[in-house]
């Protein structure tokens, strides 16, 4: 009699041993949904985006001539375009800079400082604002930012006004309140991204033992330059993975330059309106590829200046 | 001899935890001072107040005679080597040597002159160039010492140095740090939960118990006469007999102490049992005999004729090994 030694198997045993035996056909089954989204539809369209990048318009017709051309990266250079492109980058860079010394201290005291219930209420206190509608905040800045809104009645109430009126006064950044300044549109990008600064680097931060800051002190270093020369190139990656999300959000939005501001076009609205009323379906792939570009050439730059060498 | 660093009746309480309960404490100018203890017992929290990371709750520390409880750790003139090294992951091993150096200010061409001197003091001429990832265990540890070394520390502070490292390793570790001790005449206190460790490198060595100092001394003293059972228990594998044994084996009504190496078996005697374990340690063999509640090991030359396991034995020693110890625990 031969008594059997394995448990009987049943059809999902039999299944587990297949992957047992062939471990690359379970990945191949996990990645290929995911490796098809972004393969297909993601990369395809980017590619599509590209190629129409290269058509150009008929302007008698006003129909797209798909044959290849530089004609419509070539707009993209007159004056007026240029504009858009510069006005935009200046904001997408004031903006990172603005989160990054935000981000900072928050960060910095959720990674090292917060424990328990505070940990609990850093974590709510960034994640809250992106659970309301983007849409209803960015109105309620225009009405934080409107002349009679609470910033001009606080500044009128302490006599503080003329700080109001100073800044709006300086010149590229006029307007009649704040929320008709760029300023205004300003701030509220600096609000509405602040989360994405955030997050990544406390992230980054947490990771730097307590133990390489001990031995920073211990070989005579004081706090400011433990900071800059610990702390600082090893939360690198979080703040460029944060800079990251900033530059590239305010680089493509649309919405909050319509609402706040001096209704100045940035590179978001250009591809909204040439895409929409104007139907050159080019030039707003043309403008589209511009952030690509800008975040390349940004990536480069800082894995040249070693903020990945860390990782 | 100057003394490099003196605790007096310090403590260090987190909350109601006695992390460090009245210790007093003299390590001698250019000794190698082992700090031995369980974990929790306080030794890890002792290295850390001589630091300066933690702040004494009650007492005093002076470092060559000056009190430093008012002296935050960059200015103190010691130096660490970190129990997970903490080596900078994003500098090179020069950089990370060179480190102490660069915030003092010292340029560019000097500060690395001098940790390549360090590099080659500790046997890692040539990895300059290399990142914290790319070393073994060993190497770190040694980047560490260099790094920690390279700002001439009047005391070295070592925390658990060798235990992430394999038992060869750390053993060669031992040898070559003793010589280095030796050869630069710095005081180095030495944290370690390694009996061994503590006993074949330390001239002088605290045992450490829930945050008190159990014993003080040399290897010696506390191996041959431990002052309590806690100590005789935990720093050698010596036999802790109970009053009644002992009075019993021919000693006063006490506890004392008794090494394997020091027992003999006799084929007759006041106390006998059987023996219940033989273990093969290559130099000899340990033979476990219960007499009543305690078993005693007896160690057992190579070369002599063993008991069989079972077997009733008497045992025997010199009445001069048996240590009656005054402590009560």
């Amino acid at each position: 009699m031969s008594g059997a030694v394995l448990p009987a198997r049943g059809p999902g045993d039999r299944l587990t041993g297949l992957f047992w035996r062939r471990p690359w056909l379970l990945l191949l089954l996990l990645i290929a949904p995911p490796l098809l989204w972004l393969g297909v539809v993601y990369m395809g369209s980017l590619a599509a985006l590209l190629l129409q990048s290269f058509y150009s318009i008929d302007e008698f017709s006003g129909i797209v001539v798909p044959e290849f051309t530089l004609k419509t990266y070539a707009e993209l250079f007159r004056a007026q375009n240029l504009d858009i492109i510069l006005r935009t980058v200046t904001m997408a860079a004031a903006v990172t800079l603005a989160c990054a010394a935000l981000a900072f201290p928050i960060a910095y005291f959720a990674a090292r400082y917060a424990k328990g219930p505070w940990k609990a209420a850093f974590y709510l206190g960034v994640m809250l604002p992106l659970w309301s509608s983007y849409l209803v905040k960015v109105y309620a800045w225009k009405l934080i930012l409107a002349k009679e809104g609470i910033l001009g009645w606080a500044a009128e109430r302490t006599h503080t006004g003329f700080v109001i009126d100073g800044l709006l006064s300086i010149p590229g950044l006029q307007g009649s309140s704040l929320s008709t300044s760029p300023i205004g549109t300003f701030l509220v990008f600096v609000y509405i991204w602040l989360p994405y600064m955030i997050l990544p680097m406390q992230a980054a931060l947490e990771r730097v033992p307590q133990s390489m800051l001990e031995a920073s002190a211990d070989l005579g270093a004081t706090s400011r330059q433990t900071f800059r020369s610990v702390i600082l190139p090893l939360a690198l990656p979080g703040v460029v993975a944060g800079s990251i999300f900033t530059f590239s959000l305010t680089l493509g939005d649309y919405i909050i330059p319509q609402i706040i501001g001096n209704s100045a076009n940035f590179i978001g609205m250009a591809v909204y309106q040439l895409q929409g009323t104007a139907g050159n379906i080019p030039l707003a792939a043309a403008f589209a590829v511009v952030p690509i570009g800008i975040m390349l050439v940004y990536l480069w730059l800082a894995k040249r200046a070693g903020a990945f060498d860390a990782l | 001899m100057t003394s490099a660093v003196e605790f007096r009746s310090v403590s260090r309480h987190f909350g109601p935890v006695r992390a460090v309960d009245g210790v007093d404490l003299t390590i001698a100018e250019g000794s190698f001072f082992a700090m031995l203890g369980p974990s929790g017992s306080g030794k890890t929290t002792c290295l850390r107040l001589i630091s300066g990371f933690e702040q004494p709750s009650a007492g005093a520390i002076r470092i060559f005679g000056e009190d430093v409880s008012r002296v935050p750790p960059h200015l103190r003139n010691v130096n660490t080597v970190f129990q997970d090294y903490a080596l900078f992951p994003h500098l090179n091993v020069r950089d990370n040597v060179a480190y102490g150096l660069m915030v003092k200010g010292v340029g560019r061409g000097p500060r690395h002159a001098q940790a390549e001197e360090m590099l080659a003091l500790v046997k890692l001429d040539g990895y300059g160039d290399r990142k914290p990832a790319q070393l073994s265990g060993g190497q770190r540890q040694r980047v560490a010492l260099a790094r920690a070394l390279v700002n001439r520390p009047r005391v070295l502070l070592l925390d658990e140095p060798l235990g992430a490292l394999d038992l060869k390793l750390r053993e060669a570790m031992q040898d070559e740090l003793k010589a280095l001790q030796h050869r630069l005449g710095l005081t180095f206190v030495f944290v370690t939960h390694d009996q061994h460790e503590a006993l074949s490198m330390a001239d002088h060595l605290a045992v450490f118990n829930e945050g008190k100092i159990a014993q003080i001394g040399t290897p010696q003293d506390i191996y041959d006469r431990p002052a309590t059972r806690f100590v005789a228990d935990f720093v050698g594998s010596s036999n802790v007999l109970p009053p009644a044994l002992t009075r019993a084996l021919g000693g006063p009504e006490a506890w004392a102490s008794l090494r394997p190496e020091a027992v003999r078996l006799a084929a007759a005697g006041p106390v006998t049992g059987p023996v219940t374990a033989l273990r093969y340690l290559g130099v000899g063999t340990r033979v476990a005999v219960r007499l009543g509640e305690t078993e005693v090991a007896a160690l057992i030359p190579a070369g002599q004729p063993l008991p069989a396991e079972g077997e009733i034995v008497a045992l025997a020693f010199d009445p001069s090994a048996l240590h009656v110890m005054e402590g009560a625990r």
